[in-house]
């Protein structure tokens, strides 16, 4: 463990000397990654983002992949009729299928324009997110021009081995474009940040869906800017893996836009999974509306935040944090925290968090129509997960 | 078809029921009446086996079983239905999906064959243009945003899908219009027939007025102390509950 950041700047270091296409500024942006890590110590429980995450696991290697242990399947979203545009990331880079629109256009982040690209600030809390921009080997750039009814599907299909892969997404959206996009995450040991930058008036449905067998790791860190009146609606959902550790930072960088989100995390086995949100109030007039349903079975462990921080002057913004959790069993833990730190006068804000078990008097409800428990139980569970998908 | 015997049960750490004695035939309606805390939820709960409510002795036989030896959804399967006194909201799960996975629920368990989406569609449409209610009903949420006269409504709907041999009502009646009361009360007498049998349990004389009772009993600390005919509900109206202490 001790010698994670060693690693991670070993690694970065290699790729400096060995990647010819990476051009000069994207360089001198890795180095001055690979410096700050050096300054920066390991993911522990004394850190505030991994306190409830068992960072051992890290340093794990992988195993064989075995299949998901999950009972059920994931509630599925209907995006029925929208035309996919596939973008598969492998170990070779990555491959688009050849119905791409015009209005968006695909290259690899190493021939991102200087111009777009937006620097994260890291520290000591994200220095997992860190080693991403210090090592990242793989990714996209997407720039979308046009209201489109898309659905731009990212597919990681990466070989499970030791190896973690580093991969880096940006995702710029025109003034008054809109579409969808779909991350699925089927296998792999991946650290992987998505950059979204929207632009005045453009909307962008996402979901996230990582379903993982019980060897595998990831890691996400994903940035959204959102200029005035633009909307992101984000869907996730998380289930199983060794560990999962999502981190999602809004930035409301104009006046009137939307940012929702809607998460299930849904561990079974020995699983831990971390989902933190952090929206930033900068300016006036946005809306931030947060829902976690999370769900722990066996020895697994959950931790759901989020977090809304409201800036000096940033009056009528309006934040609503829903965080609910089941426990099923008694060796499973949930930690769940909603957090608001408010500097303007003006804002509506509501937030509240609850933990407890299936409802006995609804089972029984089912049961009493002919339903079997087990039945009831899976029944119970999808109303519960139904109620965070956008 | 249902026989109980000297029953008593608790719920919780609380003993409700205290020998209670009923029989119900094929084709009878019996109304069950009482003051507050009688026992008469308890009752509807015990028959239909929730676990909360558990019975410390006596015998219940149903249709030739023990009753109480079945699990809740055993007892589904094998004709009781309780239409609930609050019945809860199941979010995200819609009326059609949720009966069409109880009714072939209970199919499985009595070895018929699956009833598919085409034929259960056609069914529902049916039953809810026969039963006078709203088709709406079908693609909402179990409950969700329901007003308590809804919520009672979808509970005789799911009756009239299901099709029990023995329907307990519980207080069906509570909280229910006068337009409301009646198409809740027709929902019933359709489904009246010499096969299938009724408790309802209310505290009103007014749904009698509607469904016409074999038997009017009333509960009292857990046991039945008075039945009689339909005029037995008119008495205990005017009178109230007071003069069967005497």
């Amino acid at each position: 463990m001790a010698g994670l950041i060693t690693d991670w700047t070993t690694l970065a270091d290699d790729q400096l000397v060995n990647d010819s296409n990476l051009p000069d500024w994207l360089k001198a942006k890795k180095q001055q990654a690979v410096a700050q890590l050096k300054t920066l110590s390991v993911p522990s429980r004394k850190l505030e983002y991994w306190r409830y995450s068992d960072a051992n696991r890290l340093a794990l290697k992988g195993g064989e992949a075995s299949p998901s242990s999950l009972e059920s399947h994931p509630v599925s979203i209907a995006n029925d009729g929208v035309e996919q545009v596939v973008i598969k990331l492998n170990d070779n880079g990555f491959t688009v299928s050849d119905n791409c629109p015009g209005s968006v256009r695909i290259s690899p982040i190493n021939a991102i324009d200087e111009s777009r690209w937006l620097d994260l600030d890291m520290n000591q809390e994200t220095v997992a997110n860190l080693a991403n921009t210090a090592c990242f080997m793989h990714g996209v750039s997407v720039e979308c021009s046009a209201a489109l009814e898309v659905n731009l599907v990212f597919e990681y299909d990466y070989k499970f081995d030791e190896q973690w892969r580093y991969v880096r997404n940006q995702i710029n959206v025109d003034t008054g474009a809109q579409f969808s996009v779909e991350e699925r995450f089927n296998s792999g040991q991946v650290n992987v940040v998505n950059v979204y930058d929207l632009q005045r008036g453009s909307v962008v449905n996402r979901h996230q869906m990582a379903n993982l067998s019980d060897a595998q790791n990831l890691i996400s860190f994903n940035q959204f800017e959102l200029s005035a009146q633009a909307q992101l609606n984000s869907t996730n959902q998380h289930l199983g893996g060794s560990l999962q550790h999502h981190l999602h930072r809004v930035n409301f960088n104009g006046n009137q836009a939307v940012f929702k989100m809607g998460t299930v995390n849904k561990s079974i086995n020995n699983n831990n999974i971390a989902d933190l949100v952090e929206v930033n109030h900068n300016k006036k007039s946005n809306q931030s509306d947060v829902t976690h349903r999370s769900i722990a079975d066996g020895a697994s462990q959950i931790f759901t935040n989020a977090k809304a921080f409201v800036a000096v002057g940033a009056d009528e913004s309006e934040i609503e944090q829903d965080l609910k959790n089941i426990l099923l069993s008694p060796d499973a833990k949930i930690f769940s925290k909603p957090e608001l730190e408010v500097y303007a006068d003006e804002v509506v804000a509501a937030h509240g968090s609850t933990i407890g078990a299936l409802d006995d008097q609804s089972l029984f409800y089912l049961q009493s129509r002919g339903i079997d428990i087990k039945q009831a139980r899976a029944i119970m569970i999808e109303s519960f997960e139904q109620e965070a998908l956008l | 078809m249902l026989k109980i015997d000297n029953v008593y049960a608790s719920a919780g750490d609380k003993e409700i029921l205290k020998g209670l004695s009923l029989e119900v035939k094929s084709g009878e309606v019996h109304a069950i009446m009482g003051p507050n805390g009688a026992g008469k939820s308890t009752l509807g709960n015990l028959l239909a086996g929730m676990p909360y409510v558990q019975s410390q002795r006596g015998e219940v036989e149903y249709m030739g079983k023990d009753l109480l030896e079945l699990e809740p959804e055993e007892r589904a399967a094998e004709g009781v239905f309780l239409a609930f006194q609050y019945p809860v909201e199941i979010p995200g799960v819609n009326n059609m999906y949720f009966l069409r996975t109880a009714l072939n629920a209970q199919r499985k368990y009595r070895g018929e064959e699956p009833m598919d989406s085409a034929q259960f569609l056609r069914m529902v449409k049916q039953k809810i243009k026969d039963m006078n209610m709203r088709d709406d009903l079908l693609k909402r949420p179990v409950n969700v945003g329901f007003s308590g006269g809804e919520k009672k409504r979808n509970e005789v709907f799911q009756m009239g899908v299901l099709e029990p041999k023995l329907a307990i009502l519980d207080e069906t009646d509570s909280g229910l219009d006068i337009d409301a009361l009646k198409i809740v009360a027709d929902g019933v007498n359709q489904l009246r027939a010499p096969d299938r049998s009724f408790i309802i349990i209310t505290h009103y004389q007014r749904l009698l007025d509607y469904i016409k009772p074999d038997f009017v009993h009333v509960l009292a600390d857990g046991k039945i102390v008075k039945s009689g005919p339909k005029e037995l509900a008119l008495e205990l109206e005017e009178q109230g509950y007071g003069w069967l202490n005497n």
